[in-house]
């Protein structure tokens, strides 16, 4: 266990994009003195404090809660979404994971999905359309009979839980080869699918996620789980596998056609 | 001094009874007539994302804005213990009037009875909401909801999803809202910030903000505006908050006439992760429940270098446990917090910077066994591993207190409707239930009893009870209101100065932090204010904004937050000074006990501070008495 | 939108055909590779496998209809899905770097992000051996039996080239594809993952070491492909 507070001395090759139709290009800057207990977001701040200073525009990044819940964040580092750790995301990463003199890559999600906004930030608004599409139980505000009419098997709730735990950060799509983004809406269908409140509409739930995903313009699903590796919320391709027997079943087995709406 | 009379519109009768006859008594509006009313929601936390919802499944035409880049992210994602109902499954003897108890006495009796009662009679249709919505609340081996204890009371009627309630809670407002949005009774405006609000002829009816993705400033009008912008624990720039979570749009209404009630109502949490260095940017929560197994200590002899886990039980000092025997560990967060700064402030204080205390689990993991601790903080206790690099099953944890909630909020009355009529306010924005203190649990009940159960009943009492003339975005009031937002701006931009928003941000915390945090008196509140007015002077001359306006410029967006931070600083010192008692989390050293307990002053204090803006003068105070017909004003004792 | 053009346009509609015409391929591989296993039990046991097969025209052909399908498929669908999966990421990253920690292989070599590569070498193959085999096209193969067409062509030398490496690709394709195939049909449980990962990756190991077993076998042992004509062709 080390307590020990060291210094690195960091290269940071930052992709810089003044707008969505500037074309980018990758920066160099040096950043000195980075205690190892900074989070990767302090260590952008120091940066960006340098470059204020210095009369150039800091870095645009997105980040709020910056405890790893609000799925706000998130960039590549080194090639890998949210960067080194496994369940972290870029506020929750630290800087001791890094060693002095190393050059850090820092590119945006990208996705065609995520257009680039500025620098790192990217718009992933492309997910609330796919939540719009049919990630809900359609229940108005008073209809609720008691909360526990309906007993729900301790297993289902809890693996229902694992797949609502997603942030909707879309490191699942940055780390994808393909760009999918079926990390993320199987783990809405799964989270709906497994509980007696979904079961009234899953079969159109599923057809309308599945069919608002595509619309959007995310890649297919080969199956290569990089997006469960690099998912801070730990959601198991499980759900995946639960999105296509839901929606092949749905396909099959329902009257439920797609209804989407253009972006 | 001429005191406005602030109605509280509490209807008459017996406390259980007053909501159902108020319910009875609001004018409604005729289905086919619902269409015809817009109403503006700022905010999509549980709050705002319940109103906004609830509002557009009865047919009202609604705009929802937030200044994230999707709705699900507001703040409310980051709670994590749980939400409390008065639902006593697990038969222990809870009741609506225990909970509304407990929420007032809580409070430190700083709170509106009538509204702490209603919140608790609602307690029970969130939960059955929520679950039907599908919200995968933890559940016993039978498939019925389970329960866990919280601070401050005696029963378990706490609902959870393991360490993340806030987040499922959100999702769920997020999912009904994002339902609306499809079937385009909801209109989603993210990153928009508002930045002013729109009053015709007195009454709100619109808001001005700025697209922070392009920068253009939109205007919007409505019928009626809803403002559910969360807390300001930002003001101390260190918290346990949002880097965004801002004062703006309460900050902004409340310069365009709305009162703001008891704005030094800040709660402080006793455990969170100790600041590190000066690059901090936020702190984190360690919950509260990690007290129920975690005993707090220092050592007794100040100088003791020895590693934690090396210092025998004979030379720790359990205070705790030592002041107050019938607690212990368990007494509120107020208490709690300004018993580790008592100790650190004497030099027991552990680590680097000596502002930090142990939270040890040996005794608790030799008792049950390091596997079931595990199961009960696992996640925690990995989160604090992540941060600090630390073992908790090898080393105690240090812990230090944090800002954390803040109960001031803009003053409601009963509907909660602001002094300007069509201008509500729901959730942390507001100031009505929790008094001086909140209790645990008991914010995403309140977030979402405004927003799901109340809110909808009120909003149509306005719309159908009063002549609300049309008026568009045409109406020079936008224009005007627009224009004077875009200059603050532009002037911002201008200063072309050598220092950082951050760096401001930064100095008003630390003297927030200094003079306005677990323990005030009237010197340092008196010093804090001229140093607020000092550096407040300094940022309008030397703040360096580098980009421009019309982009995505996120200095801009936080140089206009910590702008309003530093008009409001000052009037939550003002209120801190003027309330000459110690309650809740207000703790004035003039007023303790000979033993340090906080002393309350019932007989000059049992009111509401609510402070009004006066342009280009000093705010002036303004009180609602509070009046308590159903409960006894006890002194709160954990000894 | 009717129901089917709506499946068949989604990605997961299309990858299910995908993983169903592949499983169909795999039962394909299965089959080939146990019939030419027998090459090893003798010509004998080969040639009457061959004859059985061809006795029943309606059989063969419905058989080799429905394998030619399933290969077109599978290959439109994949090019259809390599193309646009591709296209969903119009700008590139500079760097790449895998997170799960349970690869064996770089990126570059994994075979989940070669399955383009090795199903085309695993397609030239293809149109090498149905040469090979059912055109007989340039071999001169008159008057032999099935072994003894097979013993020739396996033994030779351009052969052990062609066929090991299709064999390799095709072994390392099904590798990823068997397991692939099984999570899109939706055939994944916590209980019975771990055991589809390994039936999956022995699979490939079988298919890659199994044909290419002959060509390898031929050059080291050529006595064995020596078969001697017995029977003749047809009936
Ligand atoms: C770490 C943590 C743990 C907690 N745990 C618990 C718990 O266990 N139990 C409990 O009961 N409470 C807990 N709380 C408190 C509780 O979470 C909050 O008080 C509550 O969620 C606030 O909800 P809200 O809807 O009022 O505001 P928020 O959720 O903060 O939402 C504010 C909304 O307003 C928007 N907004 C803000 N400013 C602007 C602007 N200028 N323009 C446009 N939009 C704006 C934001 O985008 C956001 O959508 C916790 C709080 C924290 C910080
Ligand atoms: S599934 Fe995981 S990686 Fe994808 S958006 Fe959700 S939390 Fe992020
Ligand atoms: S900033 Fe909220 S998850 Fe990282």
């Amino acid at each position: 266990m080390s307590h020990s507070d060291q210094n690195l001395n960091l290269t940071l090759r930052v992709w810089r994009q003044d707008g969505p139709s500037d074309r980018g290009r990758f920066v160099d800057y040096k950043v000195n003195g980075i205690s190892t207990h900074m989070s990767f977001l302090e260590m952008l701040d120091v940066l960006n404090e340098q470059l204020v200073a210095a009369g150039e525009e800091p870095v645009a990044f997105d980040h709020d809660c910056r405890e790893g819940i609000c799925g706000t964040c998130g960039v590549m580092i080194n090639g890998q979404a949210h960067g080194p750790d496994n369940e972290t995301t870029t506020c929750q990463l630290h800087m001791r994971r890094f060693k002095s003199g190393q050059t850090i890559v820092i590119e945006p999600w990208r996705a065609n999905p995520f257009p680039v906004i500025k620098d790192l930030a990217v718009d992933r608004t492309a997910f609330d359309r796919i939540i719009e599409s049919g990630g809900f139980v359609s229940v108005n505000t008073g209809q609720a009979q008691d909360g526990n009419c309906l007993p729900i098997p301790r297993q289902d709730q809890e693996s229902s839980l694992d797949a609502a735990a997603c942030i909707g950060c879309g490191a699942c799509v940055a780390a994808c080869k393909n760009a999918s983004a079926m990390l993320f809406t199987s783990a809405k269908v799964s989270h709906l699918a497994q509980l007696p409140q979904g079961d009234p509409e899953r079969s159109q739930r599923v057809v309308n996620m599945v069919a608002q995903m595509d619309e959007e313009g995310f890649g297919g699903c080969s199956n290569t789980y990089e997006c469960e590796a690099a998912c801070p919320a730990g959601v198991s391709v499980e759900h995946i596998a639960r999105l296509n027997r839901e929606y092949i079943k749905a396909s099959f087995c329902s009257t439920a056609v797609p209804a989407t709406k253009s972006k | 001094m001429s005191q406005m009379e602030l109605h509280s519109d509490v209807p008459g009768g017996p406390l259980s009874e007053k909501w159902e006859k108020h319910r009875n008594e609001m004018k409604l509006v005729s289905p086919n007539n619902k269409r015809r009313f817009d109403i503006i929601v700022v905010g999509t936390g549980l709050a705002g994302a319940a109103a906004a919802a609830s509002l557009g499944e009865l047919g009202y035409n609604v705009k929802a804005f937030c200044y994230q880049d999707s709705p699900r992210r507001a703040h409310s994602i980051a709670a994590q213990g749980g939400i409390n109902a008065a639902k006593n499954y697990p038969n222990d003897g809870d009741s609506v009037h225990r909970l509304f108890y407990d929420t007032i006495k809580g409070g430190d009796f700083r709170a509106r009875e009538a509204n702490v009662y209603r919140l608790a009679e609602v307690s029970g249709s969130i939960i059955d909401q929520c679950v039907a919505q599908g919200v995968p609340f933890a559940r016993e081996y039978g498939g019925l909801l389970a329960n866990r204890t919280f601070g401050g009371a005696q029963v378990s009627r706490t609902f959870y999803c393991r360490g993340q309630t806030g987040q499922q809670l959100l999702l769920g407002a997020y999912s009904s809202l994002m339902r609306q949005v499809s079937a385009g009774k909801v209109k989603m405006y993210p990153r928009r910030e508002m930045l002013d609000l729109v009053t015709v002829d007195g009454m709100a009816r619109g808001i001005v903000c700025r697209n922070l993705k392009t920068g253009e400033f939109e205007t919007h009008a409505a019928h009626a505006v809803l403002v559910c912008t969360g807390g300001y624990g930002n003001a101390f720039y260190l918290s346990t908050n949002a880097k965004g979570c801002n004062v703006t749009a309460a900050w902004r209404c409340h310069k365009r006439g709305a009162f703001f009630a008891n704005p030094c109502f800040t709660q402080i949490h006793p455990t969170c992760i100790p600041v590190k260095g000066d690059y901090q940017s936020k702190l984190t929560l360690m919950s509260e429940s990690l007290r129920n197994d975690g005993r707090v200590w220092v050592p007794k002899d100040p100088n003791d270098s020895r590693a934690p886990q090396d210092i025998p039980e004979e030379d720790r000092d359990y205070y705790l446990e030592r002041r107050y025997p019938a607690f212990g560990n368990m007494v509120p967060r107020d208490v709690a917090s300004r018993a580790a700064k008592e100790r650190c402030d004497e030099g027991y204080g552990i680590g680097e910077t000596g502002m930090a205390v142990y939270l040890d689990f040996r005794r608790a993991i030799q008792e049950q066994g390091e596997d079931a601790i595990r199961s009960k903080y696992g996640n925690l206790f990995h989160m604090y591993q992540k941060i600090t690099d630390e073992n908790p099953y090898k080393t105690p944890m240090r812990i230090y207190p944090a800002v954390h909630y803040t109960m001031g909020g803009l003053w409601v009355d009963y509907n909660l409707e602001s002094t300007i009529p069509g201008l509500f306010v729901l959730g942390e924005a507001n100031f009505s239930d929790h008094g001086a203190n909140r209790l645990g649990a008991s914010a995403l009940m309140q977030g979402l009893a405004d927003g799901y159960f109340i809110a909808p009943y009120t909003v149509g009492h306005h719309l159908a009870g009063r002549t609300i003339k049309p008026v568009t975005t045409a109406h020079p009031r936008f224009e005007e209101t627009k224009n004077e937002a875009k200059d603050r701006v532009d002037k911002l931009l201008r200063i072309n100065g050598t220092r950082t928003v951050q760096s401001f941000h930064r100095e008003l915390g630390q003297i927030m932090w200094d003079y306005c945090g677990m323990a005030r008196n009237a010197q340092g509140l008196n010093q804090a204010i001229d140093k607020i007015r000092l550096i407040r002077e300094q940022f309008w001359k030397q703040i360096r904004i580098p980009g421009s306006g019309e982009s995505f410029n996120q200095q801009l967006e936080m140089a206009g937050r910590v702008a309003d931070f530093l008009e409001f600083a000052e009037v939550f010192a003002q209120d801190a000074l003027t309330r000459e008692e110690s309650c809740g989390g207000h703790f004035r050293e003039e007023h303790q006990t000979s033993e340090g307990e906080a002393e309350r002053d019932d007989e000059n204090f049992t009111h509401v501070a609510a402070w009004e803006h006066v342009p280009n003068g000093e705010a002036k105070r303004h009180v609602e008495p509070l009046e308590f017909e159903n409960v006894e004003l006890t002194t709160r004792s954990y000894k | 939108m009717s129901w089917l053009t709506g499946f068949l346009k989604s990605t997961v509609g299309r990858k299910f055909v995908m993983a169903l015409t592949g499983l169909f391929l795999c039962f394909f591989l299965v089959v080939h590779l146990s019939g030419n296993l027998l090459l090893y039990v003798g010509g004998e046991a080969y040639d009457k496998y061959a004859h059985a097969l061809h006795s029943n025209e309606e059989f063969l052909m419905l058989a080799e209809t429905l394998l030619f399908a399933a290969f077109a498929l599978h290959i439109v669908l994949a090019f259809t899905t390599t193309w646009e999966n591709k296209s969903a990421r119009k700008t590139g990253y500079r760097k790449t770097e895998s997170k799960r920690d349970d690869r064996a292989f770089p990126l570059l070599l994994a075979p989940d992000y070669t399955m383009m590569v090795t199903g085309l070498v695993g397609m030239l193959f293809l149109i090498v051996h149905i040469s090979d085999f059912k055109l007989e096209f340039g071999w001169g193969l008159e008057d032999m039996t099935p072994a003894q067409k097979a013993g020739l062509i396996v033994s030779d030398g351009t052969r052990l080239i062609i066929y090991m490496a299709g064999a390799i690709a095709l072994g390392i394709h099904v590798s990823h594809g068997l397991a692939s195939a099984c999570q899109t049909i939706g055939f994944n449980h916590p209980k019975y993952t771990a055991g589809i990962q390994l039936v999956s990756r022995i699979f490939g190991v079988v298919v890659a070491l199994g044909f290419s077993s002959f060509p390898v076998m031929a050059q080291m042992y050529p006595e064995w492909f020596q078969f001697v004509g017995t029977v003749t062709t047809g009936h």
